[in-house]
């Protein structure tokens, strides 16, 4: 395709002055302790001409804190790159910037789950979105930067519609998950964010492809096929805020001349909320028993105490939310309803699937990011646990079906940048991103900061 | 949730909380829990979906892959003679 807009090509094409990393990183500083986008910034990134790239903190970088926005983890150094920081590195054209900040462990809907929230990048009163929280705002308060993120149920569609900026999550497997913190591993999902869907594709491009290290990246050719039809998912769109609804109805006219548009019924979608958090509640719990105050991260220190003790004093430390998950996910687990909760959700998952696949090999599902326009960071704490997960409404089936989504801006609603989702069959990921990069022709991207420009 | 149920999962989980903590975590676990008693009407005969794509069994050759990086694991832990110390037993 041509005219197509690649932040990264226009980069290394440039001639840039020997202080312009010095320069980037001082104002990125200055700019961090109002937004808290990134938990660490790399200091000793080489005046080279390479493309900054950043990692969000499950995402293991060797020599830099990666503490999965948890207290339990504080002071984690891995001795190991992720496979995917490994490949940005070995390409040659990538830099790493830095570690985002993030909801503790990937729990949350608007960043909002950890000791210092991101702020939005638009206006700071507000959520930044979560749970790929710092990733969102630095993607918009940088220029020349990728982010690589993380989705379980949609952390990295949520933060990239509230911050206006193109969010993608690959098919399940298409991207290693070798280095990630997992949060629930049958459903997490390295993406990127960037501020055009060319620079996403070329990240991706990058990033994904087998790995020895993760038998579960088993998705080998990503394709291309175009579809010429959107679907509205009916028992979706209804749940949605007046405002937000007529702005979509505005978007899907513009679609309409190139595309067929048609509202479907998909009963089960629906319902796809309760199976998304029993499985990630069920695997979380698994996965955060390993954190005991000595093996990884935090050092509790008082090794004169008895195991459980020492373990149960330690595990003060999480926070609210992770004692919530951990606490659900093992009764969901207990023997005596395991096949009520787990085993059920399982099944409906694969209902799901089902159900998705036959209308994707057809055509895209189109819907808004999230329900509701931004929300006000003090609103977002007055929300009850079920509120807030009801706002994965549209970000839970593709994530629960492995299905590759991505989010990009199509409007600015008071000044705060609306989203929409658009979702694939399985390995179909390049017609998402082509899809993205024909939209930006005919729409102007809007940031408030565009830090190291040239 | 009976109140004796909540305490059995704080044992297992090895969580304290404090009293606040537990009146407004047990009142979401409650509601959740609730929810989640929502896909008892959904009726499906599908088999479980353990992963959402097809992952074939792929084995590595059984060979010794040197592993040099010893020191760097060892790291945030107190060593007492070599050995790693944790609490005890």
């Amino acid at each position: 395709m041509e005219n197509m807009t690649s932040y990264i090509k226009e980069f290394i094409g440039r001639e840039k002055s020997r202080d312009y990393y010095p320069e980037l990183i001082s104002g990125l500083a200055a700019l961090n302790k109002e937004y808290h986008a990134f938990n660490v910034i790399n200091d000793r990134l080489e005046a080279k001409n390479s493309f900054p790239f950043s990692t969000k903190a499950n995402i293991c970088v060797k020599g830099f804190e990666t503490n999965a926005g948890s207290k339990m983890l504080e002071g984690y150094v891995p001795p190991f790159n992720a496979t995917v920081v490994e490949k940005l590195l070995r390409h040659g054209n990538f830099s790493f910037l830095g570690v985002t900040n993030m909801d503790e462990f990937g729990f949350g809907t608007f960043g909002t789950h950890t000791e210092v929230p991101a702020r939005n990048a638009f206006d700071k009163e507000y959520a930044a979105g979560g749970s790929s929280s710092g990733a969102a705002v630095a993607t918009a308060l940088l220029k020349y930067h990728v982010a690589v993120a993380e989705s379980t149920g949609g952390s990295i569609a949520a933060p990239a519609a509230l911050n206006g900026v193109v969010g993608f999550t690959p098919t399940y497997g298409a991207v290693s998950r070798y280095g990630l913190i997992d949060y629930a591993n049958s459903l997490d999902k390295i993406g990127v964010m960037a501020r055009s869907g060319e620079d996403a594709k070329a990240a991706f491009d990058i990033i994904k492809g087998r790995d020895d290290y993760d038998t579960t990246c088993a998705i080998g050719k990503i394709n291309n096929n175009r579809k010429k039809k959107l679907f509205v998912v009916k028992e979706l769109i209804e749940k949605t805020d007046p405002k937000i609804r007529s702005a979509f109805e505005r978007l899907l006219d513009k679609f309409s001349d190139d595309y067929e548009v048609k509202e479907i019924s998909v009963g089960i979608l629906g319902n796809s909320l309760a199976p998304y958090y029993i499985i990630a509640m069920a695997e979380a719990s698994t996965n955060l028993a390993k954190y005991n105050g000595y093996k990884y991260g935090l050092q509790y220190g008082e090794l004169n105490k008895r195991y459980n003790e020492f373990f149960t004093e330690a595990r003060v430390n999480f926070g609210t939310e992770a004692k919530r998950r951990i606490i659900l996910g093992t009764f969901i687990r207990s023997e005596s309803v395991k096949e009520k909760y787990y085993t059920k959700a399982l099944m409906i998952r694969r209902l799901i699937i089902k159900e998705m696949d036959k209308v994707l090999r057809d055509g895209y599902i189109i819907s808004p990011t999230l329900p509701i326009p931004t929300p006000k960071i003090s609103d977002v704490e007055k929300l009850t646990p079920m509120q807030n997960y009801a706002m994965d409404i549209f970000t839970i089936p593709p994530n629960l079906g492995g299905f590759p989504h991505i989010t990009f801006p199509y409007e600015y609603l008071n000044g705060m940048p609306i989203g929409a989702q658009l979702v694939a069959e399985q390995a179909n990921d390049y017609a998402l991103l082509d899809f993205v990069s024909e939209w930006e022709k005919g729409f102007e991207y809007k940031y408030k900061h565009n830090l190291g420009s040239i | 949730m009976e109140d004796r149920e909540f305490e059995r999962l704080l044992k297992i989980t090895r969580l304290k909380l404090t009293q606040a903590e537990k009146e407004r975590i047990k009142a979401d676990v409650d509601e959740i829990i609730k929810h989640f008693d929502s896909i008892d009407s959904i009726d499906t005969e599908e088999k479980p979906a353990y992963q959402p794509i097809d992952v074939p069994t792929r084995l590595r050759k059984d060979d010794v892959i040197p592993f040099s990086d010893v020191e760097a694991l060892k790291k945030p832990s107190k060593l007492h003679n070599g050995y790693i110390l944790g609490p005890k037993l």
